[in-house]
């Protein structure tokens, strides 16, 4: 059984602010789309009543990243007992449940497929609506489940180990995707030079850790397109950058400091994405920023943009870290809102990996 | 007791509503990997046509291969979330023993042989018993020839059953007339059989736990065989 089980059974209550939302839908939400099993009942599109997370770190580690089919064997052990805590802990049964939310994509086949699964067959039990949810679109709704002042239209940055993008978000179901990488996503960066540096896995947070103590301006990494006037990121020539450095410096026989490459490195991802998301903030015309996803847990990136958004007047809204990794909760609060403009799936409804946001 | 049977562990997906007097509904395709698209649907035409609702399941049971991996896992986890929200027992059974059940009135021993893809196949060897089958071998996987070899040995008649015995059957021509092999009827494990066997089981109130009813792989992910392979040779 997969390890690290926790969950918020406590409702965090929130006011309401939406007037025509139905106050009381309860919506069963379920999320495998890629290490992470989760099940949550979310009240009224806000309230998180209960946000079971069953990690599977510790099944991948020793393989170095994720394995897709023991990640989908790992679902389905763990998700049937998550969705009966996640119950537990809101202290519903099914037959209170008004809905049934489940990714449908993008992530891997394997893992999409159990979730969905599950779902469908208890929407069809409970003769309620089945509603397919994007992941992408899962976590802009991150933010309105624990931040009552985080409120569309904003530039979201969805950062994490499989997505960068920087969204326009202009109201429900409408949104814009203004740039994102060209090649590798950030969170895929941080764990590839972490391997290289032969840290442990996951290597993002290592990476994170050893940057405190190391000095940022030790070593010019690339910035690439920072200067380029548009809102894509690359992270490929980083990477291998940080290679060549290492490379290069064993090769003369000199000693590298560990702490400096992980701070530079940190730091150049950092002053590109920052840069990209306040120039993407202006050119839309909003004054809310959205830090959501895995990598939004990076002490360097939450600073960096903290300030950048302090200096330019925009309000940063960053969920707390259950809600940044991927989470059910996210998925049952798009599920809501798509309930609500009457997007449901059928029962024939099929994942796809590669599901577009807009 | 209404027992509802998921079998989708085989390219030939099917479900199955029935009571201890026999299958009252079922749906059967062979149409490759889209179980996920059948599955309920399927279930929906059967209640439909037996007059039924999800209420009125008393158990469901799921076949848990061996067999393809994308399907077992769609079939156990569909059967897995109906159980839970009707709160039903579940009961979990092996492919190769639906297979077996199938050909149960034959006086030889059965052998079934699932394609298992990468050149290997499923196997278990059966006998018949009085009522039904009496497995007489761990499940096991194996390359087609090195099961022909373990037929050729055998000193009893064998009904060689399956879809692999059909794929390979050129390794098992030269055996002779020890071995018969079953017809493309006898391929695929049924959700009828399934259905079946387990009523008896959820009357003696054999169930298996919903939360730790997994399906039988026999066979690790490609990556935990290469890690292996490459950790074996590092520290041969």
């Amino acid at each position: 059984m997969p390890r690290t089980l926790w969950t918020t059974p406590e409702a965090v209550v929130l006011e309401r602010r939406i007037g025509d939302w139905d106050e009381d839908v309860l919506v069963l939400a379920i999320e495998t789309s890629c290490d992470e099993t989760s099940a949550a009942v979310v009240k009224g599109g806000r309230e998180i009543l209960s946000n079971v997370i069953v990690s599977q770190v510790d099944l991948h580690g020793e393989y170095g990243g994720i394995v897709p089919e023991i990640a989908s064997r790992a679902h389905v052990e763990a998700l049937t007992p998550a969705i009966g805590e996640a119950l537990r802990g809101s202290d519903l049964t099914f037959w209170d449940i008004d809905a049934i939310a489940a990714t449908l994509g993008p992530g891997l086949i394997g893992s999409l497929l159990v979730g969905v699964a599950e779902a469908k067959s208890i929407a069809a039990v409970l003769q309620v609506p089945f509603v397919g949810v994007n992941h992408l679109e899962g976590h802009l709704y991150s933010n309105l489940l624990d931040d009552h002042n985080a409120e569309f239209p904003a530039v979201a940055l969805i950062i994490s180990g499989g997505h960068t993008m920087l969204v326009h978000v202009k109201g429900h179901g409408n949104y814009e995707v203004m740039g994102g990488t060209i090649d590798d996503a950030a969170g895929e960066a941080f764990d590839k030079v972490a391997r290289f540096l032969g840290l442990d896995y996951p290597g993002g947070p290592e990476i994170d850790r050893l940057s405190l103590l190391g000095d940022p301006t030790a070593i010019g990494f690339p910035r690439a397109l920072m200067f380029e006037g548009d809102f894509d990121v690359s992270y490929s020539g980083l990477k291998t950058a940080v290679i060549n450095y290492v490379r290069r410096a064993e090769a003369r026989g000199e000693i590298v400091s560990i702490e400096d490459i992980a701070a530079s490195f940190q730091q150049a991802v950092v002053d590109v994405q920052v840069a990209k998301t306040i120039a993407a903030t202006k050119a839309a015309g909003v004054h809310r920023v959205f830090l959501c996803g895995g990598v939004a847990a990076n002490s360097g990136l939450r600073q960096g943009l903290a300030e950048a958004c302090q200096k330019d007047g925009f309000s940063l809204h960053v969920p707390p870290m259950e809600l940044c990794t991927d989470n059910a909760a996210m998925i049952g609060a798009c599920g809501t809102a798509m309930l609500r403009r009457g997007k449901t799936s059928g029962l024939n409804a099929s994942p796809d990996p590669n599901l577009p946001l807009v | 007791m209404l027992v509802l049977g998921i079998e989708t562990s085989t390219p030939q997906a099917s479900v199955a509503i029935g009571s201890e007097q026999g299958v009252i509904a079922s749906a059967m395709v062979s149409r490759g990997a889209s179980y996920n698209e059948f599955l309920l649907p399927a279930i929906r035409f059967c209640l439909d046509e037996a007059g039924l609702d999800y209420r009125n399941l008393g158990g469901v049971a799921v076949s848990l291969g061996p067999g393809l991996f994308t399907g077992m896992r769609v079939g156990v986890a569909t059967a897995k979330a109906l159980a839970q929200a009707l709160s039903v027992p579940i009961c979990g059974m092996p492919s190769l023993d639906l297979v077996a059940y199938e050909v149960r009135y034959s006086s030889k021993t059965i052998c079934v042989a699932l394609d298992a893809r990468r050149g290997e196949v499923f196997t278990a060897f059966y006998r018949p018993s009085p009522g039904g089958i009496q497995r007489m071998s761990p499940y096991g996987i194996e390359k087609p020839e090195q099961l022909a070899i373990g037929l050729g040995s055998r000193i009893e008649d064998v009904l060689l059953v399956g879809n692999g015995a059909l794929l390979y059957r050129e390794e098992f021509e030269d055996l002779g007339s020890v071995v018969e092999l079953g017809t493309m009827s006898h391929a695929f494990p049924h959700a009828d059989a399934l259905v079946e066997l387990t009523v008896p089981r959820m009357f003696r109130e054999d169930f298996d736990s919903l939360y730790d009813l997994k399906p039988m792989y026999l066979r690790h992910s490609a990556k935990r065989i290469e890690w292996e392979r490459i950790r074996g040779s590092r520290s041969a």
